[in-house]
C-alpha cells in the first residue's frame, strides 16, 4: 500500500456560531487547502451527522461542494453518527491509499447551537437503539449506565471521573479554538447538576457548532498516516456482555497498531472521545495507553496532563475544545498535526513524534482510532 | 445469545432466530435517573438494564431506585408492552428459593409465571 500523508489541516474556533454551515465548513476546508498548496482537490469527502435535522438541508455533499466552489469536484458524504469525521477521513485516506486519487479533501461539520438542548439531545438521540430510546434512553442516560457499571467495579471513582474534566479544562484555556476558556474544579464539577446519576452536567461535553478539514495526499509531507482501524458493536446497549469496555474501540485499535506495526507504548500524544469523563478513562484501558484499571489513577497522579508521561486531549477534548459532531473526528487530526509538527501553540507536548485520535460513534457501536508520524 | 425483544436475526450471526421464554427474574446490570427526560416522560425517569436468569438483557423502567445496587436481584414485569423492574426484597428471594427447591404458590412464583407465558424472546440456538 503507497503511503499517505497529511498535507494540511484547518478548524474553525468551536462554539455558538452565527454563520451557516456550510461557510464554517468552507473556512475550515480553505485553510486546510492553503495550507497543502493546493488549488482544487482531486475529490471531497463531506461529514455531517444530521444537517438534515439540524438545519433542514439535505444532499449535503453536493451543498457543501457547491458552496465552497467546487461543484466540479467528485464529492461525497460519509456518516458513523459522532465519528463521522473519523469515518470520512477514512475514505479519504483509502481512495489515496488505493490510488484512485491523489489528492483529497476532507471536511467535516455540524450546526447545533441554533435548537433548544432538549431538541439537540432528541436528535443526537436518534442514533440509539429505536426499542432503548423508546424507554427513554439518551445519550447521558446509556453513559449514567456505563459510568455506574465502572464505579461499582471500582474501576473509577468520583475524583477520578471529575479530573478528567478539571485537566481537560485547563488544556481547553490555552487552545484559542476551543469552546471553554475557563478552568474547572473538581469540587465544581461534583456540585453540577445531576444529569444522569452518577453523570452530573460538568462531566457531559456541551453543544457546540464548528468545522474541521484535512487534506490527505500521496505528496510526501510532513505527517503520515501511520495506520488506520475501524471496529464496530451492536447498536443496542442490552446486547452486550461489557459496558464499561468498548470492544469497537478494541477492535480499532488493534487494527490500527496492526497496520502502523507498532504499538500503544510509541504514542506521545492523544487525543480521545470524551463526551462524557469516564469515556476517556475507559478508553485509554481500551487503546493499551494504560494498563487495565489504572487509567484514573494515571488520570489523578498528573500522567494524562499536559506535562505528564502521555498527555491526553491537549486541545481540551470533547469535553471543553467542544463536541461539534461530525468536525470532531476531524479537529482531533487537526490537534494531532499541529502537535506532530510543533504548532500547538501554548500547549505543545514536547518532541511528539507519534499521536493516536480516538473518535466514538454512537454509544460506541462504531469507533476509529487514527494514528500519525512526524517525518524527518 | 438470547435477546429480547424477539429479532429476525442474531445481532452477531445472519442467523434466523427462533422464539423462547424466560422466567422474568434476574438481576440488576446497571441503572441510572434522568432528571431531564425526553418529552413524554415524567421526572426523575428510572431506567435500568436487566440481565434476566439465561442471559437476556432487558431495558427496564422502575419506580423507585433508592438503596437499589447493582447486581440486586429484581423481577421484570410488562405493563402495556413496557417492562418494570422492581426489587426482590428477603422474603421474596428466599420464596424464590424455596421455588427453585420444588415449593409452589407464592408471589414470586405467580409473577415469574406470568412473566414466562407473556415474554417472548428470539433465541440463537445455532453456535454464537
Ligand atoms: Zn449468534
Amino acid at each position: 500500500m503507497p503511503d499517505v500523508f497529511v498535507a494540511g489541516v484547518g478548524m474553525t474556533r468551536v462554539g455558538r456560531r452565527s454563520e451557516p454551515l456550510p461557510d464554517l465548513m468552507a473556512d475550515a476546508a480553505h485553510a486546510a487547502l492553503a495550507e497543502a498548496g493546493l488549488e482544487v482537490p482531486d475529490a471531497i469527502v463531506v461529514a455531517t451527522m444530521n444537517p438534515e435535522e439540524f438545519i433542514g438541508d439535505g444532499n449535503f455533499a453536493s451543498n457543501v461542494a457547491t458552496q465552497m466552489g467546487f461543484a466540479d469536484v467528485p464529492t461525497l458524504r460519509v456518516e458513523t453518527a459522532t465519528s463521522s469525521g473519523a469515518a470520512a477521513f477514512y475514505a479519504g485516506f483509502a481512495q489515496v491509499a488505493a490510488g484512485l486519487r491523489h489528492t483529497v479533501l476532507v471536511v467535516g461539520g455540524e450546526k447545533m447551537t441554533h435548537l433548544t438542548t432538549p431538541r439537540v439531545s432528541e436528535l443526537i438521540g436518534r442514533s440509539i437503539d429505536p426499542y432503548e430510546r423508546a424507554y427513554g434512553a439518551t445519550m447521558p442516560a446509556l453513559a449514567g449506565l456505563v459510568t455506574r457499571a465502572l464505579m461499582t467495579r471500582g474501576a473509577a471513582n468520583a475524583r477520578e471521573i471529575a479530573q478528567v474534566a478539571v485537566k481537560n479544562h485547563a488544556n481547553a484555556a490555552r487552545n484559542p479554538l476551543a469552546h471553554f476558556q475557563d478552568a474547572v474544579t473538581v469540587e465544581q464539577v461534583l456540585e453540577s447538576r445531576m444529569v444522569a446519576d452518577p453523570l452530573r452536567l460538568l462531566h457531559c461535553c456541551p453543544i457546540s457548532d464548528g468545522a474541521a478539514a484535512v487534506v490527505v495526499s500521496a505528496e510526501p509531507a510532513r505527517v503520515r498516516v501511520a495506520g488506520i482501524g475501524h471496529g464496530t458493536d451492536t447498536l443496542a446497549m442490552r446486547h452486550r456482555r461489557e459496558l464499561t469496555s468498548f470492544g469497537a474501540t478494541r477492535m480499532a485499535a488493534r487494527e490500527a497498531y496492526g497496520m502502523a506495526r507498532f504499538g500503544p507504548e510509541r504514542i506521545d500524544v492523544a487525543e480521545v472521545h470524551d463526551a462524557f469523563t469516564p469515556f476517556e478513562l475507559i478508553s485509554l484501558e481500551d487503546l493499551g495507553l494504560v494498563p487495565p484499571g489504572k487509567a484514573g489513577r494515571a488520570t489523578l497522579d498528573g500522567e494524562t496532563a499536559l506535562d505528564g508521561r502521555l498527555p491526553i486531549n491537549p486541545s481540551g477534548g470533547l469535553k471543553a475544545r467542544g463536541h461539534p459532531l461530525a468536525a470532531t473526528g476531524l479537529a482531533q487530526i487537526v490537534e494531532c498535526v499541529w502537535q506532530l509538527t510543533g504548532r500547538a501553540h501554548g500547549r505543545q507536548v514536547a518532541g511528539a513524534r507519534r499521536a493516536l485520535a480516538h473518535s466514538i460513534g454512537g454509544l460506541a457501536t462504531n469507533n476509529w482510532v487514527t494514528l500519525l508520524e512526524a517525518r524527518g | 445469545m438470547v435477546v429480547a425483544p424477539p429479532a429476525s436475526y442474531c445481532p452477531h450471526h445472519p442467523v434466523l432466530m427462533t422464539p423462547d421464554s424466560l422466567p422474568g427474574i434476574g438481576e440488576i446490570v446497571s441503572f441510572t435517573t434522568l432528571h431531564t427526560p425526553p418529552a413524554g416522560f415524567k421526572s426523575p425517569l428510572h431506567l435500568a438494564i436487566v440481565e434476566l436468569d439465561g442471559g437476556a438483557r432487558f431495558v427496564c423502567h422502575g419506580s423507585d431506585v433508592k438503596g437499589l445496587k447493582v447486581g440486586a436481584a429484581v423481577a421484570i414485569e410488562a405493563i402495556d408492552n413496557i417492562y418494570y423492574f422492581s426489587n426482590l426484597g428477603t422474603l421474596d428471594r428466599a420464596r424464590l428459593f424455596w421455588r427453585r427447591a420444588g415449593r409452589a404458590g407464592d408471589r414470586v412464583n405467580a409473577i415469574a409465571r406470568s412473566l414466562a407465558k407473556r415474554m417472548w424472546k428470539g433465541k440463537h440456538r445455532a453456535a454464537s
